[in-house]
């Protein structure tokens, strides 16, 4: 009974305001172009109508957004918000599995944070969805299953459990253990090959299988995508022919030197999550990284979304400001903007089959009001929805800003 | 801003414009300023020793006092205390140039709209609006922005040099690991040109960047300041005539390293760390009285650079994070009357921002890094907003191969986060967090960082505005020299490194 009282009081349907945005350039990512000077309604936490100077109806609360950006509420393709809070303290540290039982079935989803600063902090700068991925496992080459997250104002952000599976070829990962990429490539193989082999059709029993072989299943039926961290070619095209000969959908994260085999990734059909800002060799898996690595990509046909952006600091810490930068700093080496802000909101959304990332009739309404150009990393994200709520965009940051400001006024006045 | 502290200059290009000023203190008309204009490295305003107030003194009573009152950065006192690599730095050969029509931000706060500026011998000639020209190079700089030439104060490009190996996991050249005072090195001897992020640095607008030693010891060693261009030895990236900073490190990386097994007799706690910093002052100050008395002792090289510290020879760069761990320093320079020319990465320098501004003592931040250790779970986007409101001296630094190709953005996003608490920056005072302030912070605020005339032709031309992600270095000028041409058919010149292996560079 409370239970479901509580359900119905936070109930999205519930809290969702009906209102209208009017006035923003509107992306709907329906389109190539925007909708410039858009009525947006929204009742139930869903999107009614987006029209080019729409009318509005009168008994709705209307938001201006004259001078204003309204994009989907951006999606960063691979981080690992909400798994960690702080690199200083181990205990809030939950990326990886250390435990040899769990390799490749060493779910996230148990351990999801939403009260994580770092959450918070990655909303208030638009970002509104997530893939969360676990770090190396001890059983090669596995880090476990990924979760999808979507933001919400609660600590409940997951979105999908289980929406990849994550492995890590290559990088010097498991060099200690493996001695060689053979070994990993094998290992990967081996698994693949090995354990319980349900049909496509009847997807075995979860309850039947050790998590590591339930894993593996949903690959091994298409169910899930198996992401593979890879940055060399000879990796990159190792993972291509993987795709082709057990008949799996692989998605390439890093992708370092996917530049040079954008081609057969194309026609593979296999996506690449990318940093577009990765221009430095940080080790030899990585020479010849280049900025316009996203261009050359998405010319060539590939579906492309970023992740792993900010660099090893960033990526977790500022997950929401890096992606913006990032999508930028690719627009300025050849990226269409178009292309860019797909990357950013539709496209990894549909890689990990989660719904959203467009703005259309009958879709939830999760979308940013900006104060500008979204992927100008110095442009502010002013309100945040997800199905229809404003979810608040103040943070940790704000108050201490805010306490510190007003002693350096205080000091001023006297 | 005469408040600030400067390291003397130990470079043999120094010589003579040092001697002059010794001698041209008997002509006694020497004003400050030109003094400053002319013997920039020599005359500089400081609390300590060298100050021009003392100077001026000494040219009152007569060059005779000034000879003892004064030990000159020349007369070094230990032959271990001098630069170990001179500078073999050479412009190549430019030819004049005017840039017509742009949208100039001068670096000292001042904006010229469809503006001009000549470049003449490696020197800025002229900044202003329709200058007269005759016969230079013309480019037409109409929708363009021109800045100084960025400068980045943290760099740890050529000794963290990418791709990492496996030796750099035990045996870097980031940081001499073998004791928590490895104050007597110099990182110039362990510079690798051919690190990529050099060049990386150089396309987006860097022209003048330090190399600091690392934060595993309390005291580091002496930094040194280059050129990020093309070259085999560090000697001819080396800017001539620099002063020469010192790294120091506070707070959690100092104490982190003790009681491991290879050094079980460092600090392993803050009050551990501090205790160690002012035993070694106070030995350092021994040795330097001793050396002033002329007693003799034994050379101590480490003794000598902290004595070097205190006698205001070298520039002090801190690495600290914490608020306590900063006011705690600042107390430590005043117990020993040394000056702390900046904190780096101050993470919470935003909470003493009065006390920092008192003291004169800059701060070198980032935009937006934080969370990865505890001494940076207070920090803000608003630091450098709220410092920069407050009235004291801030700018932005890299300390990454990556953010250090993008310290425009880095202030584009700090003056976001400042609007964000209502502050509002124009791009013309942005633009000084990475060029006239990290001048004054390297001691060469008379030579770089600013449009003005006599001015090193440092800067870079920008296909837009540089707070904007968008924009792009068209040209990059050192020296008058162009050392990157974004229009050239192949603008990305390879490293050695790079050469011969995979592609390298961007499709334009």
């Amino acid at each position: 009974m409370a239970a479901a009282a509580i359900f119905l009081l936070f109930h999205p349907a519930l809290l969702a305001q009906d209102f209208a945005v009017v006035g923003a350039k509107t992306w709907t990512m329906t389109s190539q172009k925007p909708v410039e000077n858009a009525t947006i309604i929204v009742r139930s936490g869903k999107i009614v109508s987006i029209e080019n100077s729409g009318t509005v109806p009168p008994d709705l609360k209307v938001i201006a957004g004259e001078s204003k950006v309204v994009t989907p509420g951006f999606f960063n393709a691979a981080t690992q918000i909400g798994l960690i809070e702080t690199g200083a303290i181990a205990a809030t540290d939950d990326r990886a599995s250390d435990w040899d039982r769990l390799g490749a079935g060493f779910d996230v989803s148990r351990a999801l944070n939403g009260n994580s600063l770092l959450v918070e902090l990655a909303r208030a700068d638009g970002i509104t969805g997530a893939f969360v991925y676990p770090s190396a496992s001890k059983k090669m080459p596995f880090g476990g299953l990924a979760a999808t997250v979507k933001m919400r104002n609660t600590v409940e952000i997951l979105d999908r459990p289980a929406a990849s599976l994550v492995a890590y070829l290559g990088d010097g990962v498991w060099k200690n253990a493996s001695g060689s990429r053979a070994v990993e490539w094998q290992a990967l193989r081996m698994a693949l090959e090995g354990g319980s082999r349900p049909s496509r059709t009847g997807a075995a029993d979860k309850a039947e299988m050790k998590p590591d072989d339930w894993a593996l299943s949903r690959v091994r039926a298409r169910e899930i995508p198996l992401s593979i961290f890879a940055d060399r070619e000879s990796d990159i095209r190792e993972a291509i022919k993987l795709a082709k000969e057990f008949d799996i959908r692989i998605v390439i994260i890093g992708g370092a030197q996917a530049w040079r085999a954008a081609g057969d990734l194309a026609e593979a059909k296999i996506p690449v999550v990318v940093s577009p800002a990765l221009n430095l060799p940080y080790n030899y898996d990585k020479l010849g990284a280049r900025l316009d690595n996203a261009q050359l990509l998405a010319r060539a046909g590939v579906e492309i979304a970023f992740g792993l952006v900010g660099g090893r600091i960033s990526s977790n810490y500022n997950a929401g400001l890096a992606l913006r930068e990032e999508a930028g700093i690719a627009v300025a080496n050849g990226l269409p903007y178009f292309a860019a802000l797909r990357a950013v909101t539709t496209a990894p959304r549909t890689i990990y089959g989660v719904t959203g990332g467009i703005l259309t009739e009958g879709a939830d309404a999760d979308f940013v009001i900006w104060d500008g150009d979204p992927i100008e990393p110095s442009t502010l994200a002013l309100k945040v929805y997800s199905q229809g709520i404003e979810l608040p965009t103040s943070t940790r940051q704000d108050a201490l800003a805010s306490r510190y400001l007003e002693h350096v006024d205080k000091k001023e006045r006297r | 801003m005469s408040n600030f502290t400067f390291g003397g200059c130990r470079e043999p290009s120094e010589i003579a414009p040092l001697a002059f000023v010794r001698v041209g203190g008997l002509m006694g008309a020497v004003t400050m300023q030109s003094a400053i204009r002319f013997f920039p490295c020599a005359a500089r305003p400081v609390r300590g020793r060298n100050s021009l107030v003392k100077i001026a003194i000494a040219i009152l009573l007569g060059a005779a006092v000034a000879a003892s009152a004064f030990p000159s950065p020349l007369s070094a006192r230990s032959s271990w205390d001098n630069p170990p690599i001179p500078s073999r730095y050479v412009a190549p050969a430019r030819q004049s140039v005017i840039i017509r029509g742009a949208t100039i931000l001068v670096g000292d706060g001042g904006r010229i709209d469809d503006g001009d500026i000549l470049l003449r011998n490696g020197k800025i000639a002229r900044v202003g609006k329709d200058i007269a020209s005759s016969g230079e190079l013309e480019i037409d700089g109409r929708g363009l922005w021109i800045t100084p030439g960025l400068i980045d104060v943290h760099s740890h490009d050529g000794t963290f040099v990418l791709p990492l190996l496996d030796i750099d996991s035990h045996a870097g050249d980031v940081t001499e690991g073998s004791d928590i005072n490895v104050a007597d090195t110099w990182i110039e001897t362990a510079v690798n040109p051919q690190d990529v992020a050099f060049s990386r640095a150089l396309r987006a607008g860097v022209t003048t960047l330090q190399i600091l030693p690392g934060s595993t010891p309390i005291f580091g060693g002496h930094a040194v300041v280059v050129h990020p261009v093309p070259a085999a030895t560090l000697a001819e990236m080396k800017f001539p005539g620099a002063p020469v900073g010192i790294k120091m490190a506070c707070g959690e990386n100092p104490k982190s390293t003790g009681g491991k097994a290879d050094h079980k007799d460092w600090p392993t706690s803050r009050q551990g760390v501090f205790s160690y910093m002012r035993a070694s002052f106070q030995a350092a100050k021994d040795y330097l009285a001793n050396e002033r008395s002329g007693h003799a002792q034994p050379n101590d090289p480490k003794k000598a650079a902290l004595a070097g510290l205190l006698a205001g020879d070298f520039r002090l760069h801190m690495h600290c994070y914490r608020a306590s761990d900063l006011a705690a320093m600042l107390d430590l320079a005043d117990e020993f009357d040394f000056r702390i020319t900046a904190f780096h990465h101050a993470t919470e320098a935003y909470k003493i921002a009065d006390r920092l501004k008192a003291a004169g003592t800059c701060a070198a931040v980032w935009s937006d890094w934080w969370g990865y250790k505890a001494e940076t779970l207070d920090a803000v986007r608003a630091n450098a907003p709220i410092l920069e409101h407050a009235g004291a001296c801030v700018m932005m630094h890299s300390d990454s191969p990556a953010v250090g190709q993008r310290l425009n953005i880095e202030a584009a996003k700090a003056a976001a986060a400042g609007r964000r608490i209502g502050l509002a920056f124009s791009a013309e005072q942005m633009i000084r967090w990475t060029t006239s302030v990290p001048a004054r912070a390297l001691g060469l605020e008379d030579r770089i960082g600013t449009l003005a005339a006599g001015y090193n032709a440092d800067l870079v031309v920008w296909s837009g505005d540089p707070f904007s992600i968008y924009s792009q270095p068209r040209l990059v000028f050192i020296d008058g020299a162009i050392r990157f041409d974004r229009s050239d058919a192949e603008p990305y010149a390879a490293t050695d490194f790079e050469l011969g292996r995979i592609e390298y560079g961007e499709v334009k």
